[in-house]
């Protein structure tokens, strides 16, 4: 067994270790100039800066832009520390050195309530916990987008790897021109000396690349001049005028083109295959077996010249399948089995304090949530080649390394025969964490020797073979002392376990032989900030099998549903107003309690509103930062519109305030289109919305107004693609039990 | 094949029924037009013909022929953008940018036949889907576009404004 899968499994086993990645020490990450590929004329300073030879800077980038804005953030970062313009920082796909693995997500997936990680409130467990953890991280090197968490990851390493590169430089122009170091001025790019002596980074490159920098520091907060401004996004350009390049806009010599047509009964097997009338076809070349693996599914590649030729053999294809020995799966049956499971068993308890005392009222209530999908805009897609025995792919992916493992294993090569670009992405949202697109690519390429050929899946393929955000079921209950105070809150939830699937199919090396408790089951229920003496938190891990995956948020987005609409439902009962309610049970939260009041009072919480609309308010934290919304709603003729979102976040320090606002603003409506309409249905293994008229997503005449507003923060960095999902649901379905008394408790909602 | 795309005469070895969007992208290299659901739902594949907004995955290229066919290659360019394309990048539209060719289409199209649209003309003419939600961005760049004062320098999203009808705009403005 390799030591980092002995590291792993010692983390799986349920050991309480932490998040939090302030511990490990950042220089361990800047890296040596051999991590960067050399380029002519370039001089690489450290594993994340180099310089060109014309005083460009490039910036090693291990992270995948999906609409999140993560590359320009992170060369925000690198501008900062140099003092160059923005548009000045190249950005070089990162290599597979564990030095850019994603420390920071790979300690949010261990279970611990945030009050245990705050600055200042850590015992010595949690300190070791957060040490060993952080050494974990490291070693594993997981080269991952994912877990809003790649702003937090690079912000020591990438500032001080610029800082670092700025240092070197400084000592070259001093030495060169003999003055001292501290009269030197940098601005634009430049270096420049009272003198009159001024050159660009290039002309010092070569000698600062000798030197070391010594013990540097970033920039103190006070000297910031890029970060925190609203600067504009990198790629504005690129993608107004059709000219970014997404995995789909690969285009190669000679490609050709291929289609998908994989087993619609998930989990099931080709029995028999006529290929004769798609390869009658003009245009068609060539049919490929696809072999199960890494979570792929059973079925047929059709290569032709073009896309359109490919699709048109896939259709022609007469397939016989089989269905999974195991029995069809079923969404009926899935929420069947969720609920008696819930009612029989124990789970694991991921949170508890004090004991319940006995109490004759009580309020309790049952919520649900289903099957959701993601449908990225671009479809899954992957372009490959097989060239002299290497095979080199282009993927639109979030796990670059997982991805080229991947490509590897399914065909047959050894990991250094494989090379993997990441294009932009049209969209990620935990989809693009998982590597089947790559790995049905890798063997249809192994199938074409030195034909580079790019496989795209139908709309209808790409929902019919996803990943999806699991159903969950919850039972909440909270008990209240004689004078109607709440005493406590227990909660158990049931659903399958997302992370130790995803470890089977993309991770399958570090994958454990059973399941250790996942954080994501009961993340949003465990880790609430509301004082409740009593509290107990359980989740029932199922095994339903239908694949599930990571989505937006994850345990988030459907936990804050139940525990903000039940927050709701107990406000109610006291006879209390939601927000007051909230108010009162956040005394030890100052920061929860600071969001909360933020979006209130820029919503103008219980102002007058139109005949038939209404207000609802919710607050959620996850991956390290906190929402609060509060949603204007509607039911205009049964249809339920929400107009106007308000946004409060805190998540830190912020790098580009208009990045936080684009997201909030897509969070809102991705989030809203799940709680309106999403919803997966599986009959007899296949599932039945396949393309946008069946699975309904919001547009533009649906899109409520969001106004985001931030709480200045000094803290670290924390997510921001994420947490602006979860506290949608609850804020509509409590507008809507505002308006008309009806408690919604499943998504999606039917007001 | 002879089509006329983005103003040049251009040879296509396609099948009368083959749909434009993959004579564009596979076989022209034109891949800004994007595709996203093969049924006309989504709108990535938004080009114009004749002035048109038309959806190219459902079109096909026999439809197509001699008439005027623009991609968002040829809305503007880095030294002349359009109107629009300088809305887009004040307003910071794109996220992940997958669904914004078709959306600048969908928008020029608009424009050219309705230079000063209401909430509600956006919300009838704009049904293109975008999973990032940039849709409130959309909306205030193309009334930032619709009140600048520079001319649209795109010839065809104008010219053949007169050809085309209002939409009804039905939609209510969030």
């Amino acid at each position: 067994m390799k030591r980092r899968t002995i590291l792993l499994s010692a983390l799986g086993a349920g050991s309480a270790l932490l998040v939090g990645w302030g511990v490990a020490p950042p220089r361990s990450r800047l890296g040596s100039a051999d991590s960067m590929l050399p380029t002519q004329g370039s001089v690489g300073l450290n594993g994340w800066i180099k310089i060109g030879e014309d005083g460009s800077v490039a910036l090693a980038m291990p992270r995948s832009e999906m609409g999140q804005g993560v590359h320009t953030a992170l060369a925000m970062l690198a501008a900062e520390e140099l003092d160059i313009p923005l548009d000045k920082v190249r950005l070089e796909q990162a290599g597979p050195d564990a030095m850019y693995g994603n420390v920071a997500a790979v300690l949010a997936f261990l279970p611990f309530h945030p009050k245990q990680t705050e600055e200042g409130q850590r015992s010595a467990t949690v300190k070791t916990a957060q040490w060993l953890t952080a050494k974990v991280g490291r070693e594993l090197g997981l080269i991952m987008t994912g877990g809003s968490s790649s702003v937090a990851d690079a912000w020591e390493p990438v500032r001080l790897a610029a800082a670092s590169a700025r240092a070197s430089l400084a000592q070259a122009a001093a030495a060169q021109w003999q003055v001292p170091v501290g009269e030197l001025v940098f601005k634009q790019g430049k270096i420049s000396h009272a003198s009159g002596k001024e050159g660009h980074f290039g002309e010092f490159a070569a000698a600062s690349a000798k030197l070391n920098p010594g013990n540097v520091s970033p920039k103190a907060r006070k000297d910031w001049t890029l970060i925190g401004s609203p600067a504009p996004r990198m790629d504005l350009w690129a993608k107004s005028s059709g000219s970014a390049t997404f995995g789909l806009d690969v285009r190669l010599p000679n490609m050709v083109f291929a289609a998908v047509r994989l087993c619609p009964m998930i989990g099931g097997s080709v029995q028999s295959v006529d290929s004769a009338a798609a390869l009658a076809l003009p245009g068609v070349l060539k049919v490929i077996p696809l072999k199960p693996s890494h979570g792929a599914s059973a079925g047929l590649a059709v290569v032709g010249k073009t896309t359109w030729h490919a699709r048109q053999g896939a259709q022609a294809l007469q397939v016989q399948w089989a269905q999974r020995p195991q029995g069809a799966l079923d969404t009926t049956q899935a929420a069947e089995q969720l609920q008696a499971q819930l009612a029989k068993e124990e789970g694991y308890t991921f949170h508890e304090r004090g004991t319940p005392a006995a109490s004759q009222d009580t309020l309790s209530a049952t919520y649900s949530a289903p099957y959701l999908g993601h449908m990225t805009m671009e479809p899954m897609n992957c372009t490959a080649w097989l060239q002299d025995g290497k095979l080199s792919v282009w993927a639109p992916a979030q796990v670059p390394e997982a991805a080229r493992e991947a490509a590897a294993k399914a065909a047959g090569l050894p990991l250094a025969k494989v090379e993997i670009h990441i294009t932009l992405l049209g969209g990620g949202f935990g989809r693009r964490l998982e590597v089947d697109y790559v790995v049905l690519a890798a063997q249809v390429a192994m199938a074409l020797p030195g034909q580079p050929v790019q496989l795209t899946w139908s709309r209808e393929e790409d929902s019919a073979h996803d990943f999806f955000r699991p159903m969950h079921v919850a039972q909440l209950q909270a008990s209240h002392d004689g004078q109607g105070q709440v005493q406590s809150l227990q909660i158990k939830s049931a659903g399958d376990s997302i992370s130790p699937r995803w470890m089977e199919r993309v991770l399958p090396a570090f994958a454990g032989p059973f399941d250790a408790p996942d954080k994501t089951d009961s993340e949003g229920l465990f880790d609430l900030p509301y004082g409740f003496a009593h509290q107990k938190m359980a989740h029932v891990a199922t095994k339903v099998g239908i694949p599930v995956g990571f989505w937006r948020s994850v345990g988030h987005s459907h936990n804050a549903f139940f525990s903000e609409s039940f927050i709701d439902e107990l406000a109610a009962k006291a006879g209390t107003n939601p927000l007051a309610f909230r108010q009162q049970w956040l005394q030890d939260a100052p920061r929860h309690l600071a969001v909360l009041n933020l979006a209130a009072e820029k919503a103008q919480w219980g102002k007058t509103l139109p005949e038939g609309q209404a207000q609802g308010i919710a607050l959620h934290e996850s991956f390290g930062s906190i929402v609060a919304q509060v949603a204007r709603v509607s039911l205009e003729g049964g249809t339920l519109r929400v107009h106007e979102v308000f946004c409060a976040i805190d998540c830190g320090t912020v790098v580009n305030p208009a990045i936080v606002a684009q997201q909030m603003e897509g969070s809102v409506v991705f989030a809203l289109s799940a709680a309106l309409w999403g919803q997966v249905d599986i009959v007899q293994g296949e599932v039945q919305q396949r393309n946008f008229h069946q699975h309904h997503v919001v547009g533009m005449a649906h899109a409520p107004q969001v106004h985001t507003y931030i709480v200045p923060s000094e803290r670290t960095p924390a997510g921001v693609g994420e947490p602006g999902v979860p506290p949608l649901a609850p804020a509509v379905a409590n507008a809507v039990f505002a308006l008309n008394g009806q408690r919604l408790r499943s998504l999606p909602l039917k007001a | 094949m002879q089509l006329q795309i983005n103003g040049q005469r251009t040879h296509a070895d396609a099948a009368p029924d083959m749909p434009l969007l993959w004579v564009l992208r596979d076989q022209l290299n034109l891949t800004g037009t994007k595709f996203g659901c093969g049924i006309a739902a989504c709108g990535a594949c938004t080009v114009h013909v004749d002035g048109q907004a038309v959806r190219s995955c459902v079109t096909p290229v026999s439809a197509v022929q001699g008439k005027d066919i623009r991609t968002i290659e040829s809305l503007g360019s880095a030294e002349h953008p359009h109107a629009l394309q300088q809305a887009w990048i004040a307003e910071q539209v794109p996220q992940c940018g997958y669904c914004q060719s078709g959306m600048l289409m969908a928008a020029a199209a608009l424009l050219a036949r309705t230079p000063h649209p209401t909430d509600a003309d956006i919300d009838a003419a704009m049904s293109n889907i975008c999973r990032c939600g940039t849709y409130q961005r959309v909306r205030a760049a193309i009334h930032r576009a619709a009140n600048s004062p520079m001319p649209s320098p795109s010839s065809s999203a104008t010219k053949s404004a007169s050809s085309s009808t209002a939409s009804p705009a039905s939609g209510s403005a969030a």
